[in-house]
């Protein structure tokens, strides 16, 4: 028999303005609804209540009876937030689960019961009880705690239809399970208003009479057909425990989502980013539920008066650390303010897979992947693209070739091993660009050009220093180093040609020269006759 | 009488020497090799100390600290008593084949597997040539900050990550931006110590100050060339002189000298170098030590 749950959160406009603001939880919270005269309260809070605020009345009439009621108007975002949040606790106990209404969610919990047979799951301290509740009992339970981690106080209900499950799950003493078979049993104490029947409805079975679900269910369903029509007939079925309705599974959403709308407009970033840590921490509590972690960050603003600012932040690596995704945000808005002031936010996760690592116990220690995505993002976010991430070889003769990629390190070896010797290879600082310079060649036998001197055209002193065989280049704090002089031995040339199928192909001619007053450089002649020094040699 | 004789008689085994149990026989221990090796390679005193799996990981991690990371140069292994201290800081300052040095020590550290870090200032490095020298430049991070002030900041965070070696390049000129504190420096190495990793900073002039644990001058760099005036000539490479100018636990004063070939000049007789010269204390008169 199929067993239907139905998770239900009472004033979910409260709940879910709760959720956002949670120290107003103690405090005389009326939701209002609607602008100037039609403002009215929707809900309130226990101590608001207790003061004869009820759903109804005008915040003005409120206001004369609590002055000291915070009003707040209903917040579409933090309800959507808070839904989706119920229901991604629904999916953590079963993969059919609809979406019914605000704060109402019904799951699909047939065969469950094997998954709650025993185990102390039965109470909040894990100890077990001392009575043996059915499965059913404990699943309700674990679903109430599992939103309660959520901050959503929901009330559960276990039934074979969905109108019983409804009707268990309103009831104030939650969890709440009916038997199989027994729904016309379980809702014929109950009043009729249980089942929400329409207004002219209700008011003829009144006047008939009737005022529990059982009086109706007793009654001939043919004969409170012909009186109240298709509506009664209905109503006659769900009295008897009767619901033809389907259970209508929602498909997985492929984002996860979180917002706000503000009271007033941020105009500093500090307090912005304060609200936002909070909406993070449950975005990231949401997707640790379903085991995903954040590759891409989407958050759009909504700016004061009008307008919009939509964003998105690239993960190197998914991600679920607050910290991070924070900082993040903090250097992207640092760097491009929105230009006007903060009047709410939507943050979109994407969710990915996190990955995973083995560490070895004898091997090289591996970098936590968590760690370096962290610590990748901030380098990228602080350098700039490009300017961090794996160093690679590009296909070609022409030696300034370099790609970058994602950093993404194979595991290391699972035992540790010898270095190997080191080749002791010469290297070469390269300049990107290269530098033009100016040479002054001097004929040889043959065809052969051998380079006399050299001097840097983008050296900013016109009049280089003499060359004296004493003198060093000299290097200066945040300044240029001076490539000129007179040159004593020369070597090449080199020559190296890419592109040889194309009309103009990339033909150098490359030397290495070492300079009277000291310094080995590696120059070369382009296409076009011009001269380039592309690296040095370190002396 | 008779049922006291058997009385006797059953009494009497009873008088005489317990027979011993069979001995039960140790269970045999099954220690993979690793395991083995990773014993062995502790020093006695520390493994007769061990009682337990945590205190043995605990152990296997002091030691690594303790371990030097070695360049593979061996004069300047030599020099640094086996290698770049782990969990330390160790500068190379000065001008000569400093880029070299690094590009070794990558190829050594990324050859055993760990993971490494190039915070390239100079924007001066070629994976082409590192490849060439044997740098596995899948395990290689290369950041290339544009301030000095982004230098250490990538430095901090790196290391703090848990790279074993983190490289600071600073090219052969300061990057622009203001000179970062005395105090940054003082962080890094905390930052090292921390998190057992080893730092390395190369720059054209003495920066760390008294925060490393070593600090080399290179200095006195000397092209050499193949071939006489009238021949080709092809650069065979470059040699560089290295002084430990300072060193926590080494007397300070050695000088040798490295050499450093083009991949052109590989295979060409070249004049040996490598010697370690030890000042001695007393009449300052050097005394000779082979690098191998």
């Amino acid at each position: 028999m199929t067993r239907l749950a139905c998770f239900y959160v009472p004033m979910f406009v409260l709940a879910a303005r709760l959720r956002s603001e949670p120290d107003l939880l103690n405090e005389a919270l009326g939701i209002v609804e609607g602008n100037g005269n039609n403002a009215h309260i929707v809900a309130a809070t226990r101590r608001a209540r207790k003061k004869g605020i009820h759903p109804g009345l005008s915040l003005t009439q409120a206001r004369s009876l609590l002055p000291k009621l915070i009003a707040r108007s209903r917040d579409s975002e933090c309800e959507r937030t808070a839904q989706e949040a119920l229901l991604e606790v629904a999916e953590t106990f079963s993969p059919r689960v609809e979406d019914a209404a605000e704060g109402i969610v019904f799951l699909d919990v047939t065969g469950m019961e094997r998954h709650f047979a025993d185990g102390p799951t039965d109470s909040d301290n894990g100890q077990p009880t001392t009575d043996n509740p059915s499965p059913d009992l404990r699943l309700a339970r674990a679903a109430i705690r599992a939103c309660d981690a959520i901050s959503l106080p929901a009330r559960v209900g276990i039934a074979a239809s969905k109108l019983a499950a409804r009707v268990a799950a309103e009831l104030p003493k939650s969890p709440t399970v009916v038997a199989p078979g027994e729904e016309a049993i379980f809702l014929a104490p109950l009043p009729l208003t249980r089942l929400s029947p329409e207004l002219e409805a209700a008011a003829m079975l009144h006047r008939f009479g009737l005022s529990s679900i059982g009086d109706l269910a007793k009654l001939p369903e043919s004969e409170i057909a012909s009186r109240l029509g298709e509506v009664g007939r209905e109503l006659h079925w769900a009295a008897r425990g009767i619901d033809p309705r389907p259970l209508m599974p929602r498909p997985m959403p492929p984002e996860f989502r979180e917002g706000m709308e503000l009271e007033w407009p941020l105009v500093a970033l500090e307090p912005f980013l304060f609200i936002a840590n909070a909406a993070l921490d449950r975005l990231a509590k949401r997707m640790e539920i379903q085991g995903f972690a954040c590759k891409r960050l989407e958050f759009t603003l909504t700016l004061d008066p009008e307008g919009y600012d939509a964003r998105g932040i690239d993960m190197p690596a998914p991600t679920r650390d607050v910290k991070t995704m924070l900082t993040l945000m903090r250097l992207d808005l640092e760097k491009t303010p929105p230009g006007a002031p903060v009047a709410g936010f939507s943050f979109v996760a994407h969710p990915d897979r996190p990955r995973r690592a083995q560490l070895s116990l004898f091997g090289p220690t591996a970098v936590s992947p968590e760690k370096l995505a962290t610590t990748i993002a901030k380098l990228i976010s602080i350098l700039g693209e490009g300017r961090v991430g794996m160093p690679m070889t590009v296909d070609g003769h022409l030696p300034e070739r370099y790609a970058i990629d994602d950093y993404s390190p194979p595991p290391p070896p699972d035992v540790r091993r010898t270095p190997a010797r080191a080749r002791g290879l010469l290297a070469v600082r390269t300049f990107r660009p290269p530098i033009p310079i100016e040479v002054t060649t001097r004929e040889m036998e043959g065809d052969d050009v051998q380079i006399a001197s050299i001097r840097s055209l983008a050296e900013v002193s016109a009049t280089p220093a003499p060359p004296t065989p004493n003198s060093r280049p000299r290097v200066e704090a945040g300044g240029k180093i001076e490539i000129a002089g007179t040159v004593r031995i020369c070597s090449g040339p080199w020559r190296v040609e890419e592109g040889w199928w194309v009309d103009r192909p990339d033909i150098r001619e490359y030397w290495d020269i070492e300079l009277e007053r000291g310094g080995v450089y590696r120059v070369f002649r382009g296409n076009a006759t011009d001269w380039f020094v592309d690296a040095r040699y370190e002396m | 009488m008779a049922v006291l004789a058997r009385r006797l008689d059953t009494q009497f085994p009873l008088l005489e020497a317990p027979q011993s149990p069979t001995p039960v026989k140790p269970p045999r221990m099954v220690e993979s090799d690793a395991l083995r090796n990773l014993r062995a390679s502790l020093e006695a005193s520390i493994v007769a100390k061990l009682t337990s799996g945590s205190e043995l990981i605990r152990a296997v991690a002091r030691q690594r600290r303790e371990e030097m990371l070695p360049t593979t140069i061996e004069p300047l292994d030599l020099l640094l008593g086996g290698g770049l201290a782990r969990g330390k800081m160790t500068e190379i300052a000065g001008r000569g084949t400093r880029f070299s040095i690094v590009i070794a020590t990558l190829a050594a550290t990324t050859s055993i597997g760990e993971a490494a870090a190039l915070i390239d200032a100079g924007d001066s490095f070629d994976p082409q040539l590192a490849e060439a020298a044997g740098v596995d430049l899948q395990r290689l991070l290369w950041v290339r900050p544009h301030t000095m002030k982004e230098t250490v900041t990538a430095a901090e965070m790196i290391g703090a990550t848990g790279f074993q070696l983190v490289i600071i390049d600073i090219g052969t000129r300061r990057p622009p931006g203001r000179r970062v504190p005395d105090a940054t420096w003082v962080r890094l190495a905390r930052v090292a110590e921390s998190h057992g990793a080893t730092i390395l900073v190369s720059a054209p002039y003495a920066l760390t100050g008294t925060t490393s644990e070593a600090m080399v001058l290179a200095h006195a760099p000397r092209a050499r060339w193949l071939g006489n005036a009238n021949a080709p000539r092809v650069l065979a490479g470059i040699e560089t002189r290295l002084k430990l100018e300072k060193h926590r636990r080494l007397r300070p004063g050695q000088t040798t000298t490295v050499f450093f070939r083009c991949e052109e000049a590989v295979g060409c007789q070249l004049p040996a170098v490598g010697s370690v010269v030890i000042p001695r204390a007393d009449t300052r008169q050097p005394t000779a030590r082979k690098a191998s």
